[in-house]
């Protein structure tokens, strides 16, 4: 079994950042970078399918700037075979579409069974560009999913939906499942997975050469929300004040 | 007694059973000596004479078997002197047995004066240790053990045909008695090395080579251009135990103090250094003859230690109990099976060189930048310097004004990254080596460090010393505290109210060795000092050590327990030595100080020492 994970790498999840002066990105020097959570699991999950079926192999596939060499080579040691990094410098393509569009083009001629994405970044939040990427390359696909049983030519899922329900689906491979964090407990990359990480191949392509679509959506500018208290004091007679209190209720605080 | 013979078909007797006693004895011993000898490393004879006062102290005084159980203590002591007392004796005993007594009669009668009342005090003793183990039965000593009755009953079956033997007896009864002596001493010989009893003849070996350094365990050097068949070796050596610590495992008298101190088990967890670091390891190096066995120790013990050290200090027989370090060495860097808390505390450091994943501290930057000029370089450590607890800024600054009161020129580095302390007890020695790497390099023009981090000390001074040479010296704040009231660099007044106590960092008292600096410290400025009643290098660890910190769950309450004690001292003020133990501290009294009672106050000794300085 070929399995994809796709790996993106973000800013860690307690990072203080800062936007940049120009309101476009953040700023990304003196932030600590680390694998994107889910995508992590999905690694784990890629990892423990294949260790069960006993052959096969996982290839990570990552786009992003030179510094995604680290998550790359942490996925690598903790036991992928090989990886394609898409090299991107900024200003980044933010577009889910037109990034699942240049990952459809890097692993077009694979034959992967499965696509495993984490549920979204955490740092754009889309959650979309395993599913896009599913649908480009004729695959089946499901999100939120929090557990996975490989049988013939199929796949089961179980999916998390609302308010504690769970939904087991059987698809058809090759398929790109959006896995959900906490399905499993991820590993730590072994000394042995490090050293031998060194001698895996990273295939290298430029996100501007295999990118062939216009972007359909691209951020208008970033900013940092300022979460401040307000008081107001109403005055005035009884009525006055209490027809302001019903506003204030209906209409901002927008009670039913 | 010169009457009576022996015939020599009872030489013969006498001859083979000795022979064959001996020869099970030092076969069985042999056994366990060559497993110990396949262990890395080698026995060290370094400080020779430090090393012979010691077996004196704690193998003849019994400093440690007393030291916190008293009465069982002496009372084994009275066995044990009494097994000196009576060495001659025995001699003897079998001398006359092959028809050459050694000691006249005269003098054997002589003897007999010390001899006799000598055997009534090994009778109590083994009476009142019997009667603990059997009837009182404390918990620490775990099952009853079977081989402890069958030697109490040989050793009061000695003594009383001993004194018997001293009587004038018809040659008849005299004869019985003596082999009645003579079967109960073979008997021993068969079975102390295969029992915990093996502890008698190994515990003032093992005492003698126990390391100085605490904790002693192994560097890990990782060389990440080594070859595959490099590299194996190195990961095959991980579950390799030392010389030092088979001897320990064949020694161990299962007395079960080590369990008894042991944080993380009275906070509830279940780590039990006596099985899960000793005893668990004694059947697979039997059962293989090999050291190769660290591998099957308990992992998830292995990860509740907080590496306080309290297990292997209290040890009677010289035991390096804690074994933590090696099961989270060969889970991190092996298996790779290491807690998600942890890994995001790996992926900090890696990426920023500290624990949070900062990339500015505002501490640091309102300090002065050290230079080569000045005197010390002030460690801020990552706890001070990203304000694990925002509070401890304030003891920092207590400490600069003590520095500045004194004249004492001091800075901070601006690279400063993690020591590598939670790295290193948590086994990932390879974030540990990047960032001693980095650190030593950041250290390279420093003569002098201090720091009020006792974790990032015993990481910057004996454990980076494992692995290279350093030209720096490491103190700790309260050392340097104490020098300036000694030198009368700074003047302060017993201003301070209330009732004081101290809290013993484990880093500080049992690593470092240091429990009277704080002390000085806190009485130059307090009437009403009281100690904890485990105090000293006999502390109680916080939980914080051995990276717990950043645990996010624990089955225990570990952290809690001391925080308790505190609360029932009675103490108004505790003081520590460590940044940890001051916001474990402040956590824990927040949630168990009752409601009637005022606020207890924590502060680090720097604290204590500013608010009652006399400024010109």
């Amino acid at each position: 079994m070929n399995i994809c994970v796709l790996i993106k790498q973000v800013p860690g999840s307690e990072a203080q950042f800062n936007v940049s002066g120009d309101g476009s990105w953040i700023q990304e020097t003196e932030l600590p970078y680390e694998m994107n959570e889910s995508d992590n699991y999905a690694l784990e999950e890629a990892l423990q399918i294949r260790e069960q079926k006993g052959a096969g192999e996982v290839v990570i596939v990552s786009l992003g700037p030179d510094r995604c060499q680290k998550v790359i080579r942490e996925a690598l040691a903790k036991g992928a075979d090989r990886a394609i990094h898409i090299n991107a410098d900024a200003p980044y393509n933010t577009d889910p579409y037109s990034i699942a569009s240049a990952l459809a083009n890097a692993v077009k001629d694979e034959r992967f069974d499965l696509v495993l994405s984490g549920l979204q970044s955490d740092d754009l939040g889309f959650g979309q560009t395993g599913v896009i990427l599913g649908e480009m390359l004729g695959m089946t696909t499901a999100t939120l999913v929090v557990g996975t049983e490989v049988q013939e030519g199929k796949i089961k899922v179980k999916r998390e939906l609302e308010a504690g329900w769970f939904q087991w689906q059987t698809m058809d491979l090759p398929a790109s499942l959006a896995i959900q964090s906490g399905l499993n407990t991820p590993r730590y990359p072994s000394l042995k997975g490090i050293m031998t990480a060194k001698k895996k191949e990273i295939k290298k392509l430029n996100f501007v050469d295999i990118c062939n679509v216009d972007e359909l959506q691209s951020f208008a500018g970033l900013s940092v929300q300022h979460a401040e208290k307000q008081t107001e004091m109403i005055e005035g007679n009884i009525d006055q004040i209490v027809n302001r209190l019903v506003d204030v209720f209906k209409n901002e605080i927008r009670i039913n | 007694m010169d009457n009576f013979q022996f015939s020599s078909i009872e030489k013969i007797i006498l001859t083979l059973s000795t022979l064959t006693c001996l020869g099970s004895f030092s076969y069985e011993v042999w056994r366990r000596f060559k497993i110990v000898l396949k262990g890395r490393e080698s026995l060290p004879f370094d400080q020779f004479g430090k090393r012979c006062w010691r077996v004196v102290r704690e193998v003849l005084f019994h400093e440690k078997v007393m030291s916190g159980r008293f009465w069982p203590g002496l009372m084994h002591g009275l066995v044990f002197w009494g097994f000196l007392v009576f060495g001659l004796i025995t001699i003897n005993h079998f001398a006359t047995g092959f028809g050459v007594p050694l000691l006249s009669s005269s003098f054997h009668h002589a003897y007999s004066y010390f001899g006799i009342p000598f055997a009534i005090l090994v009778l109590i003793g083994i009476i009142a240790l019997a009667y603990r183990r059997f009837i009182t039965r404390p918990k620490y000593l775990g099952k009853t053990s079977p081989t402890s009755g069958l030697v109490a009953v040989f050793i009061a079956i000695l003594m009383l045909t001993y004194i018997f033997g001293e009587w004038d007896l018809s040659p008849l009864v005299w004869k019985i008695n003596w082999w009645l002596h003579t079967s109960v001493i073979l008997g021993f010989l068969w079975l102390v090395p295969r029992s915990k009893h093996l502890h008698l003849v190994l515990a003032p070996v093992n005492i003698f080579f126990k390391p100085f350094i605490l904790p002693d365990h192994t560097p890990v050097e990782i060389d990440l251009e080594a070859s595959e068949e490099e590299l194996d070796n190195m990961l095959a050596s991980l579950t390799k135990m030392t010389m030092n610590q088979a001897l320990d495992v064949f020694s161990c008298v299962e007395c079960g103090r080590c369990t008894e101190v042991c944080p993380a088990n009275r906070g509830g967890g279940i780590l039990d250094p006596k099985n899960h670091f000793m005893l668990d390891l004694r059947d697979p190096l039997m059962e293989t003859g090999d050291v190769d066995v660290l591998a099957q120790l308990n992992v998830e013990a292995g990860w509740e230690c907080t590496t306080c050290q309290a297990c292997t200090d209290v040890c009677p027989v010289g035991n390096n109990v804690e074994k933590s370090d090696e099961i989270r060495r060969l889970e991190v860097l092996v298996e790779g099976k290491v807690p998600q808390e942890y890994q995001k505390l790996f992926n900090n450091l890696q990426e920023s060189g500290n624990t949070e994943g900062a990339f500015s501290s505002p501490l640091a930057d309102s300090l002065p930048r050290y230079n080569s000029e000045m005197e010390y370089v002030l460690w801020l450590g990552c706890f001070a310097r990203y304000g694990l607890d925002p509070d401890f800024e304030n003891s920092v600054r207590s400490f600069t004004k003590i520095l500045d009161a004194a004249k004492v020129s001091y800075g901070v580095l601006e690279k400063e990254h993690c020591s590598g302390d939670p790295a290193n007890r948590l086994g990932d020695k390879l974030t540990f080596s990047m960032l001693r790497g980095h650190n030593v390099k950041e250290l390279g023009g420093a003569k002098k460090v201090v720091t009020l981090c006792p974790h990032c000390a015993v990481n910057l001074g004996s454990e980076y010393a494992k692995y290279g040479e350093i030209n720096y010296k490491v103190e700790h704040h309260t050392q340097v505290i104490e020098r300036l009231l000694n030198e009368d660099k700074i003047i302060v007044e017993k201003g301070e109210k209330g009732k004081v106590t101290f809290h013993d960092p484990c880093n500080l008292s049992r690593m470092m060795d240091e429990v009277d600096a704080p002390r000085k410290a806190i009485t130059s400025v307090t009437n009403d000092f009281m100690e904890l009643e485990e105090s000293g290098r006999k502390t109680l660890c916080c939980g914080a050590g051995g990276g717990l910190w950043w645990k996010k769950e624990t089955k225990g309450r570990t952290h809690l327990v001391r925080a308790e004690q505190v609360v029932e001292s009675g103490a108004d003020t505790v003081v520590t030595g460590c940044n940890f133990c001051y916001g474990m501290m402040k956590q824990g009294l927040g949630a168990l100080t009752p409601d009637d009672r005022s606020a207890i106050n924590v502060k680090d000794v720097a604290d204590i020492v500013a608010e009652n300085m006399i400024t010109s």
